[in-house]
């Protein structure tokens, strides 16, 4: 059994860390309280209506798979041996709007545009006895 | 309004100068966009610089060198279009009445900034530019069929022309095939490192003035004038990315061209020549449909055809692009702008595109902006 660290986040406000280890993460996004449109991340200032009332709107970490690409590069800010030969990336589409930037796991002959994904968190490194985590989307489907 | 004329165009080869200071490389492709003007800096109203990379005050210091008159100096910067934006700032004021002259410099150096690491706590630094736009390509791939060879004829195409370019970072000793490019390293699946253009330094720089006075500082020389300016930034809808290294939405670009052909009085069909941001090919791909130059989904089948090629019905990225020629940054716009202004005085040489009369300089910066003017020769 590995040794479960306190999880703390790549940068705050993007997603959230679940108390139970085994529970997906949730993707912080805004919604405008006037015309009702998402955004990620989160933003003051509605992009499609420019209402002021916008708040925050936490929603499940799945998608579809928009576009993707495998990078040939070690990911920045990572200390695993699994990102040294590179790491997928894909533009993830929630169903309330938002497209997401966001890496990938998985190699590259298993993503497909237009499929299922779910949101995980993955370690890229230990800080101070504490796991920096990002958010992550993986196929949900074979 | 006055009409602005290019009266000079000057430039160093883009390339790696890890021994010469950015304040030398601004120098020199100032002082010969002077000398092909024809003028002495003594005649220049306004200096207008764009770096991208460089320190605070890298601007001034470096028109310094070039001379010291009093004359006022100003930064601008927009990303990749920050060269172009520059000679936007400069259009604008002499065609507002308030200055004759004004000479626009542009550099940067890119071995400067590399291994200067990321923020490793922003997460927007995880997605590469090379990996956003590979996803560009991946989904043109799933929706119209496209395969790695014709972002490889593109590639070859502009190392091709990059050989035929005296200020061209890359300059191939044998012809590029589009084998050579497909079988090169991978970056980001599909694209290849000869898809993508090189890290490099440079300097490129122009003189602008009224153009009645074009043919006062060179008689014996076709004037070449800015029929149209633009610059834009993104409307929203809906999948707008808002993190990472992002150029577009498309959008951006088809309301550039739109705005160019109003201002011009004329569309694609009545231009010769075109270069775009081929900071990786499968933009240029999207560039001869986003601006009018083939119909949507037929950018494939016009590869096919050679239409984009040198000898095509419009050559694109006469230089190399920024794919062989380079992309430093600050002065790649005004690369652009050197390359068709020499193309349509009939100076570009073996790479000279016949009957070349009006020639379109588009730039993307990242953020994202899209800087794009036409000129045309009087």
């Amino acid at each position: 059994m590995a040794e479960v660290r306190p999880r703390i986040p790549m940068k705050a406000g993007y997603f959230t860390i679940p108390d139970d280890p085994a529970a997906p993460p949730e993707v912080i996004c805004s919604r405008c309280q006037d015309c009702g449109e998402y955004f990620f991340p989160q933003r003051l200032v509605c992009a499609k209506c420019l209402s002021r009332r916008t708040a925050e709107a936490r929603v499940p970490a799945r998608g579809t798979l928009y576009s993707f690409t495998f990078v040939h590069m070690p990911l920045f800010g990572s200390m695993r041996v699994e990102h040294m030969e590179g790491y997928g990336v894909g533009q993830v589409d929630l169903p309330e709007g938002p497209r997401l930037q966001v890496p990938l796991a998985g190699k590259q002959d298993e993503f497909r545009v237009g499929m299922k994904l779910l949101g995980e968190l993955d370690a890229l490194r230990e800080e101070n006895g504490k796991d920096v985590v990002i958010i992550r989307f993986r196929p949900a489907e074979s | 309004m006055e009409k602005v004329a290019i009266l000079g165009v000057g430039m160093i080869r883009f390339g790696l100068y890890p021994d010469t200071h950015h304040t030398i490389m601004a120098r020199d492709a100032g002082l010969a966009a002077l000398d092909d003007a024809g003028v002495s800096f003594t005649d220049i109203d306004a200096v207008y610089v764009g770096h991208l990379f460089m320190p605070a005050m890298a601007g001034v210091r470096a028109v310094k060198e070039i001379g010291m008159t009093g004359v006022p100096v100003q930064r601008v910067e927009n990303a990749s279009a920050t060269g172009t934006a520059a000679m936007r700032e400069a259009y604008l004021a002499i065609a507002g009445g308030h200055y004759d002259t004004a000479l626009v410099l542009g550099f940067d150096k890119m071995t400067t900034v590399i291994g200067s690491a990321p923020n490793p706590q922003d997460m927007d630094e995880a997605i590469l530019p090379a990996a956003f736009f590979a996803m560009w390509a991946t989904r043109r791939m799933h929706e119209r069929g496209t395969k790695p060879e014709h972002l490889a004829a593109i590639a070859a195409k502009n190392w091709n022309y990059g050989a035929l370019n005296p200020m061209s970072q890359r300059q191939p000793k044998e012809t590029v095939t589009v084998e050579k490019v497909l079988e090169a390293r991978m970056v980001s699946w599909p694209l290849t490192a000869m898809m993508s253009c090189p890290i490099g330094d440079g300097a490129a720089a122009a003189v602008l003035c009224r153009a009645d006075l074009a043919k006062k500082f060179q008689p014996d020389r076709p004037v070449v004038r800015i029929a149209a300016s633009h610059l834009g930034s993104e409307v929203y809808e809906r999948g707008h990315l808002f993190m990472g290294p992002v150029v577009g939405p498309a959008q951006m670009s088809r309301d550039a061209a739109k705005n160019l052909y109003q201002q011009a009085g004329f569309g694609p069909k009545d231009i010769q020549l075109v270069q775009v941001h081929d900071a990786f090919v499968i933009e240029e791909l999207e560039y001869y449909e986003l601006l009018g130059f083939c119909r949507e989904g037929e950018a494939e089948k016009s590869i096919e055809e050679g239409r984009f090629a040198l000898g095509g019905a419009v050559p694109f990225s006469t230089d190399g692009g920024l794919t062989a020629r380079g992309h430093p940054g600050g002065p790649t716009g005004l690369a652009q702008i050197w390359e068709t202004t020499l193309q349509l005085r009939g100076q570009a040489g073996k790479r000279q595109v016949p009957n070349a009369r009006a020639g379109l300089c588009h730039m993307m910066g990242g953020g994202s902006v899209c800087a794009a003017h036409i000129l045309v020769r009087e």
